[in-house]
C-alpha cells in the first residue's frame, strides 16, 4: 500500500479508536445501565478471562466446526449438483425454475423441520447448516456451468478431450468465479444458522454462549461473545478474499 | 415459450405427485412429514380460521419497520459516504469492523435491552438492512456520472440542492434494486428472529407446530412463508421493471 | 481458370489424392438448406481460400469440413475417412480468438491444452510450447495471460495452439477479419511463412478478396441460398507471395477483377 493509502488507514483506525473511547465514556457515565451497555474494559476483560482460566476457546471453535462442516458439505453438494444440472440444457429447462422459486426462501424455516426430524442434537445442526449454505452454491454453479462460452466446448470436441477433461479443464475453471462468489455468501449463511442451531439446541459453541450470558445478565460476557462472533465473520471473509485472489488471478490482469 | 414455462412444473408435480402416493401406500404416521394433500388441509385450514394471516401481519410488520430503519439509516450513510470520500475512508476500519457481526449475535443483546416483543425484532431487521443499503447506495452514488456533479457546482446548487435534484434521482435506479434485496433479508432475519426465539410471527407460528407434532401444519407454514418470500420479490421486481425498466441494473451479490 | 458450375452426380470415385473431400454435400439447418450438392476436393498441402458474400454458407462449409456439423447428405471424408465427428489432424482457427482462448491459463497453458489432448509427455512439453511461441512471434509471452495481450497476439497463440495439435489441415474462418490492417497483413506472411515449413492443408474462409488472392493457391467462391460453387479460380502466382510485389502483379490484378465481378454479381 502507498503512503497516502498508508495514512488513511492510520487515520481511519484512529476514528475507531476514538468510538471505542466514547463508548467507554458512555459505559462510565452511566448513561445506558451496565447490564446492557458493559464498557469496552469490561468487555475486554472478559475475553482474557473466557480465553486464561475459561472455556471461550472451545466456544469460538465450536462454532468454527459447525460452520466448516456445514459448509464444506454444501460446498462439495452444491459444486456437484450445480455442475450437473448446469452442464445440460434439458436439466436446466425442467429443474432450474424451481430451484429459482426455491431461492427467496428464508432457509431458517427449515429449522424446525430439521428438529422434528433429528431432535435438538448436532446432526440437526449439521443439517440445517449444510442445507442452508447448499443454495448459494449450487445456484451459482448453474449459473457458472450455464454460462461456458460454447467456443471452448467446440475446441474441446476439436481437441478431442475426454468427458473428465472437459469438466475439470474447461467448465469448472470458467465457472469459478461463479462458484467462488457463490461459497463466500454460503460462508455468510453458514455462520448465521450456526449461531441460531446453537442457540436453539443448546450446542456448544459462541450462540449458546451469548444467550446463556444475556440469560444471566453477564453484559461483559455477552459483549465479548459477539465481538468473537464478528471477528470470525471477519476473519473468514478475509480469508476467502485470499482464496479468491490466489484461484482468480487472471481475472484481475487487464490488457 | 408457454411449453418451456409448462415444462418448469412438471418436476415439482411429479415430485408431489410421488410424495402423496408414497405417504399413502406407506400409511405414513410420522411427526416431521406429512403427504401433500394433509399440508394443504392445514395450510387450508390456518387460512379460514386467520391464523396464519394475523401470523403473516405480525412478521411484515416487524420485517418493514425494521427495513425502513435500517434502509433509510444505511441509505443516508450511503449517501453520505458515497459523496464526502474522506469521511469514507474515515469511517472504513469502523465499519468494516461492525459490518461482519452477524445479526443474530446481536439477538441476546436485543432480548435483555428491550425483551420479547416486536422492538427487539424491529432491532435486529434494522440492523441487518443497514449494510447491504449502506454499500449499495455508497456504490451507487459513486457510479454517477462526473459530468452531473460538475453540473450541480456550475449551477451552484446547496448540498441539499444537490442531493435532491441530482444524487438522488441518478442513483435512484440502484438505490432500488438495493431496497429490493434489503427486504429479503428484512424477512428473512425476521423469521429466523421468531423462529431462534421471537414469540410472535411465522416463525413462532411453525415452531409451535413442531413441537405440538402437527407435521402437516408445520409443513404448511412452511409452504406459506416460501411463498410469501417468492411473492415479495415477485411484485418487488415488478415494481423495479415498471419504474426503472431503462435502467440496467446490475445486481450485487452482498 | 475455369468458373466450373458444381457437378451435380453423386460422384463417388474420389480422387485418391484429396485430403479433404465433399461429395455432394447438403445441409439443411433451421429448415432452410444452407448448402446444396457442394462437391469439393481439397489436394494435401494445397492452401485453399474460399469467398463469397455474406450468408453464402463460407463458415458453414468450414464447420462442416471441421467435422462440427454433419452433412444431410452426401458425405465429407478426410484422407478418405468420413467425418463424423471432429478429428485431432484437423485444427479449427475461430475468428473470435478472444472466445476461443482460456482466460485463465497463460499462454503456454493454452498451448498446454493441445499438448495434454495429444498425450504429448510432459518432459516434452516445455520445449515444443517454447518453439511453437517462438514460430507464431510470442516468444517472450509464455506467462501472459490472454487478457493482457492483444488482439493479433491472441490470434497467433491460437495459431500456436493449432499447430501443438501437429494438423495435417487447418481449418481458419475468417482469423484475420477482428484485426487493423497492418496486423492483418503481418499475420499473412507469417502464417505462409510456417505453412511452407509444415507443408499443412489450409482451408482459409475470409471476405477479403484481396487476402484471398494473396494467400492461396486456388480460391473458390461461392453463391448464397443455397451455398454451392460459383467460380473457382487457379491461382498462378509465383512464391514466396510479397505484400508489395505480388499485389502490383498483373495477374494478381485481373484475378481480383474477376473476383470482383463475381462478388457483385452474386450480391443482385
Amino acid at each position: 500500500m502507498n503512503r497516502s493509502g498508508l495514512m488513511w488507514r492510520l487515520a481511519s483506525f484512529a476514528v475507531a479508536a476514538a468510538v471505542v473511547a466514547l463508548w467507554q465514556w458512555i459505559a462510565d457515565s452511566r448513561l445506558v445501565s451496565p447490564v446492557f451497555l458493559p464498557g469496552p474494559d469490561r468487555a475486554w476483560a472478559s475475553l482474557v478471562r473466557g480465553f486464561t482460566v475459561g472455556d471461550l476457546w472451545e466456544k469460538v471453535v465450536g462454532t468454527l466446526e459447525h460452520m466448516a462442516y456445514g459448509w464444506l458439505a454444501a460446498s462439495i453438494a452444491g459444486i456437484a449438483l450445480g455442475a450437473m444440472i448446469g452442464s445440460s440444457h434439458r436439466m436446466r429447462t425442467y429443474v432450474a425454475p424451481s430451484l429459482e422459486f426455491l431461492r427467496p426462501l428464508p432457509v431458517s424455516a427449515i429449522i424446525p423441520v430439521a428438529i422434528a426430524l433429528f431432535g435438538l442434537t448436532q446432526g440437526m445442526a449439521l443439517f440445517v447448516i449444510a442445507f442452508g449454505a447448499v443454495w448459494p452454491i449450487m445456484l451459482a454453479t448453474v449459473h457458472g456451468f450455464a454460462a461456458v462460452e460454447p467456443r471452448l466446448y467446440e475446441v474441446a470436441r476439436s481437441l478431442h478431450l475426454s468427458r473428465a477433461a472437459v469438466i475439470f479443464k474447461i467448465a469448472l475453471p470458467s465457472a469459478s468465479p461463479d462458484i467462488v462468489a457463490g461459497m463466500r455468501l454460503s460462508l455468510t449463511v453458514a455462520l448465521i444458522l450456526s449461531v441460531v442451531c446453537e442457540m436453539l439446541a443448546g450446542l456448544d459453541g459462541l450462540g449458546h454462549w451469548v444467550l446463556l450470558s444475556a440469560r444471566a445478565f453477564r453484559s461483559a460476557d455477552l459483549f465479548a461473545g459477539v465481538i468473537l462472533l464478528g471477528m470470525i465473520g471477519y476473519i473468514t471473509a478475509l480469508a476467502m478474499n485470499f482464496a479468491e485472489a490466489r484461484l482468480l488471478a487472471w481475472r484481475t490482469v487487464r490488457h | 415459450m408457454t411449453s418451456e414455462r409448462a415444462k418448469a412444473f412438471i418436476l415439482p408435480l411429479v415430485l408431489l405427485g410421488a410424495l402423496e402416493i408414497w405417504a399413502r401406500v406407506v400409511h405414513l404416521q410420522s411427526d416431521s412429514l406429512a403427504p401433500p394433500s394433509a399440508i394443504l388441509q392445514a395450510l387450508g385450514q390456518a387460512l379460514a380460521d386467520g391464523s396464519i394471516l394475523a401470523a403473516t401481519r405480525d412478521t411484515l410488520f416487524a420485517a418493514f419497520v425494521g427495513l425502513v430503519v435500517g434502509g433509510v439509516i444505511g441509505l443516508i450513510l450511503g449517501i453520505a459516504f458515497g459523496i464526502f470520500e474522506t469521511l469514507d475512508r474515515l469511517m472504513e476500519v469502523t465499519v468494516e469492523a461492525i459490518r461482519p457481526i452477524p445479526s443474530v449475535a446481536l439477538l441476546p443483546i436485543a432480548l435483555i435491552a428491550l425483551g420479547f416483543g416486536y422492538r427487539m425484532e424491529i432491532a435486529i431487521v434494522a440492523f441487518a438492512c443497514v449494510w447491504p443499503m449502506l454499500i449499495l447506495s455508497r456504490a451507487a452514488v459513486r457510479d454517477i456520472e462526473p459530468r452531473l456533479m460538475e453540473v450541480a457546482r456550475v449551477l451552484r446548487l446547496s448540498p441539499g440542492q444537490s442531493v435532491r435534484s441530482i444524487v438522488i434521482p441518478a442513483a435512484l435506479p440502484r438505490i432500488f434494486v438495493a431496497g429490493r434485496l434489503a427486504a429479503g433479508i428484512a424477512l428473512i432475519v425476521a423469521v429466523t428472529v421468531e423462529i431462534a426465539i421471537n414469540p410472535l410471527g411465522l416463525g413462532a407460528s411453525i415452531m409451535l407446530a413442531q413441537q405440538a407434532l402437527r407435521p402437516d401444519l408445520m409443513l404448511a407454514y412452511l409452504v406459506w412463508i416460501g411463498l410469501l418470500g417468492y411473492a415479495l420479490n415477485a411484485v418487488l421486481m415488478a415494481a423495479q421493471r415498471h419504474l426503472f425498466g431503462y435502467a440496467a441494473v446490475v445486481e450485487e451479490p452482498s | 481458370m475455369t468458373a466450373a458450375a458444381s457437378s451435380t452426380s453423386a460422384d463417388l470415385v474420389v480422387p485418391s489424392s484429396a485430403q479433404i473431400s465433399f461429395n455432394a454435400v447438403t445441409l439443411d439447418l433451421g429448415g432452410k438448406t444452407i448448402i446444396e450438392n457442394l462437391t469439393l476436393n481439397v489436394s494435401p498441402g494445397e492452401f485453399l481460400c474460399i469467398v463469397g458474400a455474406s450468408g453464402c454458407g463460407k463458415t458453414t462449409a468450414l464447420r462442416l469440413a471441421a467435422g462440427l456439423y454433419q452433412p444431410t447428405s452426401g458425405a465429407v471424408r478426410f484422407d478418405g475417412q468420413q467425418m463424423t465427428h471432429p478429428r485431432r489432424e484437423i485444427a479449427i482457427v475461430f475468428q473470435d480468438y478472444g472466445k476461443a482462448l482460456l482466460p485463465w491459463r497463460t499462454a503456454a497453458g493454452n498451448i498446454a491444452l493441445a499438448l495434454e489432448a495429444t498425450r504429448v509427455p510432459k518432459a516434452e512439453r516445455a520445449d515444443r510450447i517454447a518453439t511453437l511461441l517462438g514460430k507464431v512471434g510470442l516468444p517472450n509471452h509464455a506467462e501472459k495471460y490472454p487478457g493482457e495481450m492483444s488482439g493479433g497476439m491472441q490470434q497467433r497463440l491460437q495459431i500456436a495452439r493449432c499447430l501443438a495439435q501437429e494438423p495435417k489441415a487447418l481449418l481458419m474462418d475468417e482469423p484475420f477479419g477482428a484485426l487493423d490492417a497492418m496486423t492483418r497483413q503481418g499475420l499473412q506472411d507469417e502464417l505462409l511463412a510456417l505453412v511452407a515449413t509444415n507443408n499443412a492443408t489450409v482451408v482459409f474462409v475470409t471476405h477479403d478478396l484481396d487476402e484471398a488472392i494473396y494467400l492461396g493457391d486456388r480460391v473458390i467462391g461461392l453463391l448464397p441460398h443455397p451455398g454451392r460453387i460459383g467460380i473457382e479460380l487457379a491461382i498462378d502466382l509465383p512464391r514466396p507471395r510479397d505484400q508489395l510485389v505480388t499485389r502490383e502483379h498483373p495477374e494478381f490484378l485481373r484475378l481480383r477483377r474477376m473476383l470482383f465481378d463475381f462478388i457483385k454479381a452474386t450480391e443482385h
